[in-house]
């Protein structure tokens, strides 16, 4: 739910409430009001019939007038109590009226009467409905005004807000530009831009700070490497070593180059994970697989695995040292994982690469298998290659999935 | 061949050195980026190995100054540094090769070959070696003029053997240059063995010599003993 509708359903649940609390006060203040001016007008009739009374000791005469009867009759002495009724007006011919009445009594030469003042409330009830009805307009003129303010300013007085939100959205810690300057008298939205830029300037410190490291920790690490390397390649040259040095020497070499690859794979994925590879390129996977699968012919005969590639026309465009790496990946990883005797079947259609191979008869772990530096206990590799996989699909968007149906693993790259 | 190695880190260097200098080649190394420059105003190469971080400056202005005087120098770089702009920077600029660290020394002797072999006869050029002679243009291989039919892998194995003659190459290394640096699979070189067989047998049938010898687990060795 967005702030402002939120806000518009309180506000407007609020101000009905209240509305409606207030046309209620108002309408009893209104009519107890307006029954206290029945009262004494009802008083000053009643008064009236007393002076004549007491002046002509005579009853009035009771005349038929638009907005009041009186009435007498003769009653037992002291059995009128004086009160103030709400009682019907009879109108000729008219439906019955609410009215508002005094009995009270006169004594008129000895006689007993009961008096009895009706007077119609139709007056008073319309005064109220007016009220009632003007009452109504404000609270729906009010809604409307609300709605509209809402609807109008609300959204004006957002838009420092959401441009500030837009800019967050596209802010990227490897691109250079900056957080657009704001433009409003609004404190809260200056504070909130500040701090974001604030924020924005510090990320990209801190990130260039890290790449910086890791660009020259890698540089650091692969020039020792490389003098082992070549201090290794001129050891050889000595010869006379007997089987047990070149064991030895031999282990040292794979050491180094494993060495390499890890750095070289670290690399690599802070690379992708920046984008910083983004050169584009038409490629045609067929010919590269086709390509990969010549160079890596001996390999499969080494461990005697049956290829069978069933590989139509693609073309895509993206990075040619990526996707390299991510066929690279994928297939000798389906040659490291098979065993003697195995298969590996690759199939490209238009809509997607999968690479299945025979192996372990046990499914992977989806969940891991794509972490940093998750293998199987039996795996010679650093652990990266699947996360670099995985990371190439995503920067290229693709989706790289898992699955393992008896006795195939299977690897495939949707486009 | 006559070689200038402009590399700050020693223990490469005096490597490069070594490695080169055995097989009468004549070296000559600098470590820094003055240093360079003074020698390339002074004297021509056949090839140049060149680092691009020099203490005083880059190998991509020494390569740029080579290519501004018109000299005719081979460039081969080598560095750490193997981001795609570098490479192509570095190719664009003119550089014949690009190396990234670390390599075996074999890697880059056989590219230096290469080099100087493109810079001396313009790349229709024939390899030999005693009874052996190969057309690098033609990708053929006659062993006492008898044409013997090679594989690609094969080939491009012979002439990494016959550009490092006389040295030990490691599997490793072998590996690598024949599967690039992809290639993952440290603890089975079966399949090096098998194609170093089938070249040396290809070429003892022609009724050639054998120069591979074997060191021991190591590696092998490609010489005229």
């Amino acid at each position: 739910m967005k702030l402002s509708e939120r806000y518009n359903r309180v506000n407007l649940i609020a101000t009905v409430v209240i509305m409606l609390i207030t046309g209620a006060i108002y309408y009893q203040a209104i009519s107890l009001i307006l029954t206290d001016q029945k009262d004494k007008s009802l008083e000053v009739e009643e008064q009236e019939i007393f002076d004549y009374v007491k002046l002509n000791h005579r009853l009035p005469q009771v005349f038929e007038s638009k907005d009041q009867q009186i009435s007498f009759t003769s009653a037992e002495p002291n059995s009128v109590k004086r009160e103030f009724i709400n009682t019907g007006y009879y109108r000729e011919k008219d439906e019955p009226e609410s009215g508002r009445g005094l009995i009270s009594s006169v004594n008129v030469n000895g006689r007993f009467y009961k008096i009895e003042i009706v007077e119609s409330k139709v007056e008073t009830e319309d005064l109220i409905q007016i009220i009632f009805g003007i009452t109504i307009g404000v609270i729906l003129l009010l809604l409307l005004v609300l709605l509209i303010t809402n609807r109008l300013i609300l959204s004006r007085l957002w838009q420092p807000f959401h441009s500030i939100l837009g800019e967050l959205k596209q802010f990227k810690v490897t691109d250079n530009s900056d957080i657009a300057p704001l433009n409003t008298r609004i404190d809260e939205f200056n504070d909130l831009h500040q701090e974001v830029t604030a924020m924005a300037e510090r990320v990209k410190r801190d990130y260039k700070d890290l790449k910086t490291f890791t660009e020259n920790a890698s540089h650091e690490l692969l020039t020792p490497i490389a003098v082992i390397n070549s201090k290794l390649d001129t050891l050889i040259q000595t010869e006379n070593f007997s089987q047990q040095q070149s064991k030895l020497l031999g282990d040292l070499y794979g050491a180094v180059s494993r060495l390499t690859r890890l750095n070289q794979s670290l690399l690599l994925l802070v690379k992708i994970e920046n984008k910083l590879l983004t050169d584009q390129q038409s490629i045609n996977l067929k010919e590269l697989i086709e390509e990969l699968l010549y160079q890596l012919e001996d390999i499969f005969g080494d461990k005697m695995i049956t290829i069978s590639a069933s590989l139509q026309d693609k073309e895509i465009t993206a990075s040619r040292y990526l996707v390299d790496i991510l066929l690279n990946n994928l297939i000798i990883n389906a040659v490291r994982h098979n065993h003697e005797d195995g298969e590996i079947i690759i199939n490209l259609t238009e809509d997607s690469l999968s690479v299945k191979n025979t192996g372990e008869n046990t499914s992977l772990d989806n969940e891991r298998i794509f972490t940093r530096f998750h293998k199987s206990s039996t795996s010679e590799g650093s652990g990266l290659g699947l996360t670099i996989s995985k990371q190439i699909c995503e920067s290229l968007g693709y989706e790289l999935v898992y699955s393992y149906e008896a006795p195939h693993h299977s690897f495939m790259v949707r486009f | 061949m006559k070689i200038l190695i402009v590399e700050d880190e020693e223990g490469l260097r005096e490597s490069i050195e070594e490695y080169f200098a055995d097989a009468g080649n004549i070296c000559e190394t600098v470590a820094t980026y003055q240093a360079a420059l003074a020698k390339i105003q002074l004297y021509r190469y056949d090839c140049i190995l060149l680092d691009i971080t020099l203490p005083g400056g880059s190998g991509i202005d020494i390569l740029k100054a080579l290519k501004a005087n018109n000299f005719p120098d081979g460039v081969l770089i080598i560095s750490a540094k193997n981001s795609l702009d570098d490479r192509l920077q570095g190719l664009d600029l003119g550089a014949d090769d690009y190396l990234v660290k670390p390599f075996h020394l074999s890697e880059l002797k056989a590219r230096v070959s290469a080099i100087v072999r493109r810079k001396m006869f313009n790349g229709s050029n024939v390899l030999n070696f005693n009874e052996l002679s190969i057309d690098l243009m033609a990708k053929t291989v006659t062993v006492n003029g008898t044409p013997v039919k090679f594989t690609r892998k094969e080939l491009s194995l012979l002439i990494y053997f016959i550009s490092n003659k006389g040295k030990v190459i490691s599997k490793n290394a072998i590996a690598e240059h024949l599967w690039g640096d992809g290639i993952d699979m440290a603890n089975n070189f079966d399949f090096i063995y098998s194609h170093i067989k089938n070249v040396r047998k290809k070429i003892m049938e022609a009724g050639g010599k054998d120069y591979i010898y074997a060191a021991y687990g190591m590696g092998y060795k490609f010489a005229d003993q």
